[in-house]
């Protein structure tokens, strides 16, 4: 008998048995354009990224930071649909068939597509992410028919107890343990508190558990590291990639992203 | 009929919609809320509270008065008001922020925040936080600051903050994703004081609850004055917490008939609009599924209307469900015909009504025909129209400086 892994389960589990910690990088799809996207993604992962977190624009987007949400209004104007991020990832695959992809967004455009989201995983999408579905829920109960993609669930600071246990029980891939009480690209960590929920967290899942919002310097990748599974850059890289956009080159990312890189497996 | 007076579900679905779609850090308030209501609304000190700050603060019970001049216009059912614009601040937003300011201080929160896309609820929110000596911060669409000056002014004299938002287009919805944002960061100390039948569980119950005094009223007066229900009640909806308010306790009564009435902006054909019950399709923003005006790939349209208060591309999820159900009926007027009805009011009754409430007169154009002169008809004035002064100065080519 043979076990497939799914190429999100195969990454996190080949990271474990290596004692690394894995990098997941975020970047809003069609910020500036998809052409730059899929030149990012390759970049990304040449420069030590694991896993892709691709967010799919939304115009009401209220998670997000400034930062994110501008990023988010310029994907927009330039139409980027979920029907083009399909495409996308589908390119993405000609060159890199390792690197799961998941796609991080909200949950109105995800239904306007409901239909599509039940073949994506045969175009090299791994799992998604709807920051603003109840965590406990499955991807079937909220209209979403896919059993071949991963469900990752955030669990925040504010989670008590009983919802850490039933969310734990819908999750799959791992789970998202978002760092602060704020939007993405805030900056108020305490390392202390992330590193007990933590803890907690996993008393309830044997998922492994990465850290997000609000991860900015290599200290903080390598503080919150030691405390989890692996930690999730957004904010940063989606200025960064704003502020590179105008000349085209995204040297500076790639070599913050391998600094980052190499912080974690410290 | 399915029943639909037992809603929300403990889920806090009204049939389909509904719910709480929020990010996870904020559910932990919903449900320290949906709690906390729990557990005041059948304890007789905090509706002692209620029911005292409604008629000593508030100025309740608002009259039910007699429309002489409009009936004799029509020439049709007898046409009475429902004089929500005497409250307290001008208009029905009272009524809520009175309940939620109480709510707020029993779960010992020290920082209220609020959207406003009129100016109403945020004068109504900034009003109890004076009153109570809380820190109040009110979210505001860039546009709204503009054309609803003289309440930006107001929510300034009594001690809040206005927070102008760019973001989006820059109006209510914007307004409403910025408070969220606020909420989600001060999740410990701060009380989200949400202005209508919109958002995740439980504040479509919350504020409907709080805004149907004004149907109980209506139940006793109409039967005091004109020995019956109405035939008909008909209210402006944007998010819908007036007309929920006073649609809610007639719900039962399938012999009244319930109008809601969108807002058309500059026709329903040209999208240039906020009528999601009439030209939109189930969706989910700010917390809740309800009808939304959304294109294919799921992303919320622009809207336009003259009125502030109702240029919102969502609606309570309660409203989706009656509209689904039949009970209620929803129809839009456009600008022309708001501002047409706000001067005819103005003129044949001496009641200036404010912009979104003309919405509701203006239906009256379609809706007296169908009835004779012994049907009695409730238009229900949420509020006044002074704030509206500018908009309407400036639609009529007149300059105030």
């Amino acid at each position: 008998m043979v076990f497939l892994l799914s190429r999100l389960e195969q990454k996190l589990s080949e990271l474990r048995v290596a004692s690394k910690k894995a990098l997941v990088a975020y970047l809003v799809a069609g910020d500036p354009d998809l052409e730059t996207t899929l030149e990012l993604m390759h970049g990304f992962v040449a420069s030590g990224v694991d896993i892709i977190e691709l967010g799919v624009p939304f115009t009401d987007p209220i998670a997000e930071g400034p930062i994110i949400q501008a990023a988010h209004d310029r994907a927009l104007q330039t139409s980027t649909s979920l029907d083009n991020i399909f495409d996308l990832v589908e390119e993405f695959r000609t060159k890199d068939s390792d690197t799961p992809i998941i796609l991080m967004g909200y949950i109105n455009t995800f239904l306007a597509n409901s239909l599509a989201l039940e073949s994506i995983h045969e175009r090299g999408t791994d799992a998604v992410l709807i920051v603003d579905i109840p965590g406990e829920s499955t991807l079937a109960q909220i209209g979403i028919n896919n059993t071949n993609i991963a469900s990752v669930s955030l669990i925040s600071p504010t989670t008590d107890r009983q919802r850490i246990e039933k969310i734990c029980q819908t999750s799959s891939g791992f789970i998202y343990y978002v760092t602060l009480r704020g939007v993405t690209g805030a900056s108020n960590l305490d390392v202390n508190e992330i590193e007990t929920n933590i803890t907690n967290i996993r008393m309830h899942t044997a998922l492994p558990v990465l850290a997000g919002f609000g991860i900015k310097t290599s200290v903080d990748a390598q503080e919150l590291s030691k405390v989890s599974d692996g930690v999730v850059i957004g904010s940063v890289l989606v200025d960064m990639i704003h502020q590179q956009s105008s000349q085209k080159d995204y040297k500076n990312i790639y070599t913050y992203l391998n600094e980052i890189s190499v912080a974690i497996t410290q | 009929m399915d029943n639909l007076t037992d809603l929300p579900n403990a889920e806090g679905f009204f049939g389909e919609y509904g719910g709480k779609f929020v990010p996870e850090t904020l559910m932990f308030a919903l449900q320290e809320l949906e709690e906390t209501y729990a557990r005041l609304k059948k304890d007789p000190d905090f509706l002692k509270t209620f029911d005292h700050d409604l008629t000593q603060f508030v100025g309740r019970p608002s009259p039910l008065y007699f429309a002489e001049r409009l009936t004799q216009h029509y020439r049709g059912p007898q046409i009475w008001l429902k004089r929500e614009d005497l409250n307290h601040t001008g208009a029905h937003k009272i009524n809520n922020t009175v309940g939620q300011i109480l709510l707020a201080k029993a779960m010992g929160k020290k920082r209220i925040i609020a959207e406003t896309g009129a100016g109403q609820h945020g004068v109504a929110t900034a009003t109890v936080a004076a009153r109570l000596g809380l820190e109040c911060h009110i979210y505001m669409g860039a546009a709204d600051v503009q054309r609803q000056s003289l309440n930006v002014y107001r929510i300034k004299l009594l001690g809040a903050t206005v927070h102008p938002v760019d973001s989006g287009t820059a109006t209510l919805k914007d307004a409403l994703n910025e408070a969220l944002r606020d909420w989600v960061t001060n999740i410990d100390d701060t009380y989200y004081i949400i202005g209508s039948v919109t958002g995740p569980h439980p504040y479509p119950m919350i504020v409907r609850d709080f805004n149907s005094i004004v149907g109980r009223e209506l139940r006793e007066q109409s039967v005091t004055l004109f020995g019956g229900f109405p035939e008909a009640i008909i209210a402006c909806v944007g998010g819908g917490s007036n007309a929920m308010g006073i649609f809610y306790p007639f719900i039962k009564e399938t012999e009244v008939q319930l109008f809601g009435v969108e807002a058309a902006g500059s026709g329903i054909e040209t999208g240039k609009h906020a009528a999601p019950l009439n030209d939109g399709q189930p969706g989910i923003l700010h917390g809740a599924k309800s009808y939304l005006m959304q294109d294919k790939n799921g992303q919320v349209l622009d809207t336009h209307s003259i009125s502030a208060g109702l240029d919102y591309p969502g609606v309570g999820p309660e409203h989706s469900n009656l509209k689904d159900s039949g009970r209620a009926k929803y129809l839009a007027v456009n600008d022309e015909e708001a501002l047409r009805a706000f001067h005819m009011v103005t003129r044949l009754e001496g009641i200036m009504p404010a912009l979104e409430t003309a919405h509701a007169f203006a239906a009256l154009d379609y809706l007296t025909d169908t009835f004779s002169d012994t049907d009695n008809i409730v238009v229900n004035v949420s509020g006044r129209g002074d704030k509206d002064i500018n908009t309407v100065a400036t639609m009529d080519g007149i300059s105030l400086e």
